[in-house]
């Protein structure tokens, strides 16, 4: 019984024609991989949306080589998600036909910025107020100790204390968090995955 | 006349029949195993530190470094508990698309359990049938998602990409290959009598023990208890999820589960294909603050995340109950007890499964 299966097992043509004709397979990947993002050769506007997205640090970062702004893409950081290329507003990015797709079904990763400040560890400084970008195009007469006049700044010093007055104004550029002496704000992003109706 | 002697051997932290290091302490007479202690801490990777104060778009990718070989289902189960704290739906299409990447992912695990267990009881010819037939499925997963093992597939609210009409007839076209390779293996593996020699009777779980420990998934149900974390889930039942039992205990009865569990989920994923319906793959859905204890089925058993976030979608904390931590322990302390020969003590190990990456997160 034994020695018939396993006669019927080598005598199968399929077997036979592998043993005589196997090689390796060429290494080729199939157009689908996801591979590391590569440039489409489409003008980058430097909004830095892929590196806000980026959930690996250090891996993608976005530099300047003859007045031209484009990212690069550091290979040992990076952990080939593709987060870049589907928020990329521009379609700078590409990997496998993942662009490819975002366009055909409508992909958006939408992002908004929550500032968060630990109160027990905030005294009230300012220098994350008077460091802010925002803050200084709305009120550049923005007080040293962080205090504003104005109610249209994004964050001000309110009774000794950080507030946060519009959230939505954030550009999620991070210039607070290295201000901060006690490392008591934090920029986080909120990102929502979304898909745009047809 | 022999003497018999008392001897600890240590087996491992490098071994042939190991995929990671761990070391197996047995303390023999003569040929006889009294009892075994598995010792891990050798790869602890500390995930569950590393997560805290990350928002969600980056700690599923951390989840998903747990284990590479159920790297999915880390990534379902972690979006899942954060969509159960939000309150985000998600769309039934995404729903039934993670139902067929993780039947691909049990079938690409389930696969290489089995392959291991052949190659650990040297049937290589066969354990190297398995390992080829995995790369059918693991070719699946990359059609589906773009990746083999790192996936990212799973988001809140929904899926990354939706499935094209021609990727869905490449993973119907390799469901046909599976079903039709694993039958032939399945009936190797069945009447082999070299192979039921050191399978059958051998590694026997008692009921008192399966039922005293908190042993999960095939491990379990080839135990005859019905353990399953799918059960609950309606759309599994509508494509056509049964619990599979075996009473039989032993080394043999796991690894046959695990390839009847293979034509279950080759089954759901047909049916999921099929039931698959044109509309929106993502709902969006902002974090919202809470905690939840949240389980899923991977495919070594049951898989929970406790998990706690606050207003702005970051972790406060997180504990991560892998399934191959009560099944190492099970495993160590009641399969291996009082077995005849030393040499099976490496089989009736890895014929719990057992994942060390998993339980050292």
């Amino acid at each position: 019984m034994t020695v018939f299966s396993y006669i019927s097992e080598f005598l199968r043509p399929s077997w036979i024609k592998t043993f005589f004709t196997v090689k390796t397979p060429p290494l080729v990947s199939p157009p689908y991989f996801r591979n590391f993002p590569t440039l489409t050769g489409k003008e980058c506007t430097h909004c830095l949306t892929c590196k806000m997205i980026c959930p690996s640090p250090g891996a993608i970062d976005v530099i300047q080589t003859a007045g031209v702004w484009n990212p690069q893409i550091i290979q040992g950081h990076c952990v080939r998600c593709g987060y870049c290329v589907e928020a990329c507003p521009e379609g700078v990015l590409t990997s496998g036909d993942l662009l490819a797709r975002k366009k055909e079904q409508g992909l958006i990763f939408t992002h908004e910025y929550i500032i968060k400040i630990d109160t027990d560890k905030c005294m009230g400084c300012g220098n994350c107020t008077t460091a802010c970008p925002v803050n200084r195009e709305i009120d550049p007469q923005i007080g040293a100790g962080g205090t504003s006049f104005s109610d249209k700044v994004l964050i001000r010093v309110e009774h000794g204390k950080n507030t946060v007055l519009h959230n939505e104004l954030c550009k999620g550029c991070k210039t607070c968090m290295e201000t901060c002496p006690n490392g008591a704000i934090h920029v986080i992003r909120n990102v929502v995955a979304l898909q745009e109706e047809k | 006349m022999k003497k018999v002697v008392d001897v600890s051997i240590p087996i491992g932290p490098i071994h042939p029949c190991f995929k990671e290091p761990c070391r197996i302490k047995c303390e023999t007479s003569g040929e006889r195993v009294l009892t075994t202690e598995v010792e891990l801490g050798y790869v602890k990777k500390g995930i569950e530190k590393i997560m805290v104060g990350r928002p969600w778009q980056e700690t599923i990718f951390l989840a998903e470094r747990v284990c590479g070989i159920c790297s999915v289902v880390h990534n379902t189960a972690i979006v899942e508990a954060l969509e159960e704290i939000s309150g985000i739906t998600v769309p039934r299409r995404a729903q039934i698309l993670r139902i067929i990447l993780n039947e691909l992912d049990r079938i690409q695990s389930h696969l290489l359990a089995n392959y291991s267990y052949c190659y650990t009881i040297e049937h290589e010819t066969l354990a190297m049938y398995l390992l080829n037939l995995r790369e059918t499925s693991m070719d699946a997963i990359e059609m589906m998602t773009g990746t083999r093992i790192m996936t990212a597939y799973v988001v809140p609210g929904g899926v990354r990409e939706d499935l094209s009409d021609k990727n869905a007839a490449g993973i119907l076209e390799a469901t046909y290959t599976l079903e039709t390779e694993l039958k032939r293996f399945v009936k190797m593996f069945e009447t082999g009598p070299m192979i039921a020699l050191r399978s059958k009777g051998i590694g026997v779980l008692s009921v008192e023990d399966a039922l005293a420990s908190g042993v999960v998934g095939p491990t379990a149900r080839a135990n005859g208890l019905p353990r399953d974390a799918r059960e609950p889930d309606p759309l599994y039942h509508e494509l056509g999820w049964h619990m599979i039992l075996r009473t039989e205990s032993d080394n043999f009865a796991r690894i046959m589960l695990r390839f009847q569990e293979l034509f279950q989920s080759i089954n759901i994923i047909r049916n999921g294909l099929a039931a698959l319906e044109p509309g929106k793959i993502r709902n969006g859905g902002t974090m919202k603050a809470g905690k939840v204890k949240h389980t899923v089925e991977a495919p070594r058993g049951a898989l929970t995340y406790d998990i706690e976030i606050d207003s702005a979608g970051q972790v406060v904390s997180v504990s991560i109950q892998t399934p191959s931590i009560p099944n190492i322990e099970v495993a160590s302390h009641a399969m291996m007890k009082n077995l005849a020969s030393i040499a099976d003590v490496t089989s009736t190990f890895i014929s719990a499964d057992p994942c060390i990456a998993c339980a050292e997160r």
